[in-house]
């Protein structure tokens, strides 16, 4: 998809070429616009992104505890613990300095406040002094680290590692000092204890408190709709928001492919609603049906109103999409007969490998790596061939771990990922040809409905159907859109709506107050008040922004939506899965909850820790301190080249200093929520974990060296992790071999990461760039960029 | 000579006994290019930091606007509008352009807790400015790592004249640089005389200096050898009193005038 649309939108801009003197002030002629999915590739983040939806996929596949809320509750538990460290961790490694005493220092606070608080011969300090005094402790250690790394210029590699042996040392002679036990405990009988359990211990229930229960306990199936609504209103909302960042406006709105477009939404959303309620496979079939035409309608009354159809002439066909169609047919078909066949469940392991069959490809194996890579040392051999010999090695120890249920998910995971690719290439292959993309569609479709009827085991029949069906809506849409549509050439302009932008802002931050006084009120904790006052008063200001797009889209003629449209989107889906996660659906209703005698529902319910929601505020708050804010330009800044940070002014030493206690702090909060969750913590609680911090935020795309990286890739990494070391044991994988296919698959997540950056950093620069400008100096394109947009074009 | 925007008198810099600097006399108005020529040792530097406040002069004076001064650091000097542009750039290269060019004075908006770096005013600017010494970046988010020696440069001349330099102090710009990129930044020195700025340009090469100076100073040992305006000197001469001074100057002079008589 990508490479021809980088081709038609250099074209475009071929042809528009030279008029950008006069317009755009941010964009510049010889900058192809570039679409935003692209726009998005080249953020450091996108790797992890990208990796983390592969292992989610994998796992999700694999196992069917897995994708529940209580399997999504425990990996993100665990990584919450890592992410929570690994927010700051990545701020000071893209400011060049590493912290290895940020693991020992999260088990040194909750020591720390626990021997002082508790009652050790009769001199126990009570909680309200000892929880500040840890955090005191913790950051006089982040500035004490920080200032000696600046004033002697040593590497902080030693310096904190000096910090982290001591920290080590201080922890377990002060637990042998005071209590004679490597376990400190009692933190629950210390003084003050239930006012600060309010704050770290507090657990976030998922019981089904969307509305009140008594009161609206006749509406429960109201929640279905409203996740699954959310999901359609966001969905749609991202898909215009593409295609209006992504495609030319027509000068004037036609109100006929409006309303085209709103019947055809609302069919969607009845269809959905009504297939989410059903359980007659019939009525699945027709409500379905509704479903995919009320999106395909919309998308289609969408484009009429909004993009001129262009002339047929720039347009060309390709003779290869019949092959490439084809070809994914195949794939897809393959992959669904395979996974129709065998949808039994069976969890045995895949060892017919290990015997001596297995042994033997083992030793053939190893034998060509190492002649290979003689060969390959010597230069006879491409570089490439020793892998072959890996492979080999790899094959029966993989099968050892892998299940039979998992070899079948794979495959058919992989069978179905290269159909639907080359679906995707064909149609974006054949463009004047909407029917061949429709034709597409349709064939989807009926697979989804044909597994549907055929398919054994419910995760295959009810989540299979929906991952096709909708793959198929997509499909039909974009070539829907491709049809009408003729891509951008310059950038679109930003939301005209700005000042609407800060009333709604205001707006959020009046309902947070309000919210944080109301649960404090509500005798929640301090810590579960803030955050869920603000993550409602975030609910609040993003439904108004969203009413307000809506409007802008609807009332006005305001180019400058799309954006606007993409961030309301985005929200709306992510808000589903959260109402999704923290909510019983009406579907679950009947299966796990039971009707007491008093006539209330009981639910099981499931545990979100305080961490997760600690996690989540990190990862946005440190994401927009550092792209948004001076500090995080000074942080890239003295990572990237202190001396020339510090002779434009920046405080560089400040800055680090500040970085070090920053780390020192989380790991305060992190080994708060561990003394709280445990109430009794080993001496070496957390030790070693510093390396696992940096591994995280490596893998989110941070550079080892400092001066580029994300935030929010940490974040995104220390979710791999979590759904990797959580996902393998509901995968029924061998435990035991754990870390193997933990590095194995870290390894892959930042070969990916590295690969789709490097790619994504080709920008399309438009062809014979090579100009002079006003002066008379030739600009110049590298060559590199000069030789993959030509590459591009050819195809 | 009251009216010189910038005036150095017998300008002198010790260190201990050692004589680093002495006897500088020049001055530095807008819209013209001083140049001040030495070879390795002769007290560039010195000077240089003299005028950035890093360093202050022992001996002579230092008349800005009329009134005698005495910079007692960089943030002094930034501040009464004299800027230097290093030889090693102080520039990031993993940031894009815009951060460079804003870095440490960021423009603002949205109240404390929520403020914020103004991204779009940020590029604007940094586009606007460029666009000024004729460089036309096409995007101001590409990282200053993929720009040109010659233009990285430009976005240093740029964002010391967007931050009210009036005095541009150029170190060795052209040293590092080869034959082409080093006519890019000569041009981008003239243009930022054609702006109004007073520069001062710091080099070894007198092909360099003596397209774009207005004004030579010649720096030798710590010694000032003079210093002439535009047209009470050659190519030529400069040259020569760059390369072995005023001896050497004597026989060639003698010589070439045998060769034509």
């Amino acid at each position: 998809m990508n490479e021809s649309d980088n081709t038609a939108v250099a074209d475009a801009a071929a042809s528009a070429g030279g008029t950008a003197e006069d317009g755009s002030q941010d964009q510049d002629e010889r900058l192809a616009h570039r679409g935003p999915i692209q726009q998005l590739l080249t953020r450091p983040e996108i790797g992890a992104l990208l990796g983390a939806v592969g292992v989610w996929l994998l796992f999700w596949l694999v196992s069917a505890p897995f994708g529940t809320v209580g399997g999504t509750a425990n990996f993100l538990d665990v990584a919450a613990y890592l992410g929570l460290m690994a927010v700051p961790v990545a701020l000071l490694m893209i400011g060049g300095e590493f912290d290895l005493s940020s693991g020992a220092m999260t088990g040194a606070t909750a020591i720390i406040a626990i021997l002082l608080a508790i009652d050790v011969n009769g001199a126990g300090l009570g909680l309200h002094l000892a929880v500040p005094l840890s955090l005191a402790f913790a950051l006089a250690v982040g500035w004490f680290n920080g200032t000696l790394v600046e004033k002697t210029s040593l590497p902080s590699f030693i310096v904190t590692l000096g910090t982290f042996f001591m920290l080590i040392g201080a922890k377990l002679g002060f637990s042998k000092l005071f209590t004679n036990k490597v376990l400190v405990e009692g933190l629950d009988e210390a003084e003050g204890y239930d006012f600060w359990n309010g704050i770290f211990g507090a657990e976030w229930l998922r019981n089904g408190h969307l509305w009140d229960e008594r009161r609206w306990s006749g509406f429960w199936l109201v929640r279905d709709e409203i996740w699954a609504g959310l999901l359609i209103f966001g969905s749609l909302a991202l898909l215009f928001g593409l295609f209006e960042l992504t495609y030319e406006r027509r000068a004037t709105v036609s109100s006929t492919g409006v309303a085209v477009s709103l019947a055809g939404a609302a069919a969607a959303v009845a269809g959905f609603a009504a297939l989410n309620n059903s359980d007659g496979r019939g009525a699945n079939t027709i409500f379905g049906v509704l479903l995919a035409a009320g999106v395909v309608v919309s998308v289609a009354g969408w484009c009429l109103a909004r993009y001129e159809r262009p002339g047929r002439s720039e347009r060309g066909v390709s003779h290869r999409w019949l092959q490439y169609s084809l070809a994914g047919l195949a794939a897809v078909g393959a992959a669904v007969v395979l996974a129709v066949v065998m949808n039994a469940e069976d969890s045995s392991q895949l060892a017919f490998l290990g015997g001596a069959f297995g042994r033997s490809v083992f030793a053939a194996g190893i034998a060509m790596v190492g002649l290979l890579a003689v060969l390959a040392a010597v230069g006879r051999v491409s570089p490439g061939y020793p892998a072959i010999g890996a492979v080999l090695v790899a094959v029966p120890a993989v099968s050892f771990l892998v299940t039979v249920q998992a070899a079948r998910a794979i495959l058919f995971g992989g069978l179905a990922m290269v159909g639907v690719a080359l679906l995707w290439g064909a149609a974006a292959r054949v463009r004047p040809a909407v029917w061949v993309s429709g034709a597409i569609s349709v064939v989807l479709v009926v697979l989804a409905f044909f597994i549907q009827s055929e398919a054994g085991s419910r995760k295959i029949r009810v989540e299979l159907f929906t991952v096709l069906l909708l793959l198929a809506l997509a499909l039909a849409a974009t070539a829907v859109a491709r049809h009408m549509s003729a891509s951008r050439s310059a950038a679109p302009p930003p939301p005209a709506f700005g000042r609407w932008t800060q009333a709604c802002a205001m707006l959020g931050v009046a309902a947070a107050a309000v919210f944080v006084v109301v649960e404090l009120a509500d005798g929640d904790g301090i810590l579960y008040a803030l955050m869920t006052g603000a993550a409602k008063g975030g609910v609040a200001a993003f439904l108004s922004y969203a009413a307000v797009t809506a409007a802008f889209t609807l009332f006005t003629r305001s180019e400058g939506v799309g954006r606007a449209l993409v961030t309301v989107g985005i929200g709306t889906v992510m808000l589903s899965v959260a109402v999704r996660l923290l909510f019983v659906t009406g579907a679950e209703l009947d299966k796990i909850c039971t009707v007491g005698s008093d006539g209330e529902l009981r639910c099981p319910q499931t545990q979100f820790g305080v961490v997760v929601l600690s996690f989540v505020m990190f990862a946005a708050v440190g994401s927009w301190v550092l792209t948004r804010t001076q500090f995080g330009s000074w942080i890239m800044a003295v990572g990237g080249n202190k001396e020339a940070a510090r002779s434009v002014g920046v405080p560089a030493a400040r800055t680090k200093t500040t970085l070090f206690m920053l780390v020192s702090a989380a790991a305060w909060i992190t080994g708060m929520l561990i003394a709280f969750r445990l109430t009794a913590v080993q001496a070496d609680v957390g030790d070693g974990n510093e390396f696992r911090y940096i591994i995280v935020a490596v893998v989110g795309g941070n550079l080892l060296t400092g001066g580029y990286g994300s935030a929010l890739g940490a974040a995104v990494g220390a979710v791999i992790w979590g759904m990797i070391s959580q996902g393998i044991g509901f995968a029924q994988w061998n435990s035991d071999w754990r870390f193997l296919v933990l590095g194995a698959l870290l390894l892959v997540a930042v070969l990916v990461n590295n690969y789709v950056r490097r790619r994504a950093e080709k920008a399309p620069v438009k062809s014979g760039a090579t100009r002079p400008d006003r002066s008379g100096i030739a600009i110049i394109v590298p060559e590199s960029l000069a030789g993959s947009t030509r590459k591009a074009e050819k195809d | 000579m009251s009216t010189d925007f910038l005036e150095l008198r017998n300008l002198s810099k010790f260190y201990g006994n050692i004589i680093a600097l002495t006897g500088v006399t020049t001055t530095v108005n807008p819209g013209e290019v001083t140049c001040v020529l030495g070879d390795n040792g002769a007290g560039k530097s010195t000077f240089i930091k003299i005028l950035a406040g890093v360093h202050q002069h022992d001996g002579g004076d230092l008349v800005l606007e009329g009134d005698k001064v005495r910079f007692a650091s960089p943030r002094q000097a930034l501040a009464a509008g004299i800027a230097t542009v290093y030889q090693d750039l102080a520039m990031v290269p993993l940031m894009s352009v815009w951060r460079n060019f804003f870095l440490g004075q960021e423009p603002k908006k949205g109240v404390w807790p929520f403020r914020q770096i103004d991204i779009d005013e940020a590029k604007r600017i940094a586009k606007a400015e460029m666009a000024k010494m004729g460089i036309d970046i096409r995007d101001t988010e590409q990282s200053v790592g993929t720009l040109s020696g010659g233009e990285r440069q430009s976005v240093a001349i740029a964002r010391a004249s967007y931050f009210g330099a009036r005095v541009l102090i150029l170190d060795e710009p052209t040293s590092a640089l080869g034959v082409k990129q080093s006519g890019v930044v000569l041009r981008r020195i003239v243009e930022a005389r054609d702006q109004g700025l007073a520069v001062i340009f710091i080099t070894h090469n007198p092909n360099h200096a003596y397209p774009v100076g207005d004004r030579f100073v010649i720096l030798q040992r710590g010694r000032s050898l003079g210093n002439w305006a535009k047209d009470e000197l050659s190519q030529a001469e400069l040259t020569q009193l760059m390369a072995g001074g005023a001896e050497l100057e004597q026989l060639q002079h003698e010589l070439s005038q045998a060769g034509a008589g």
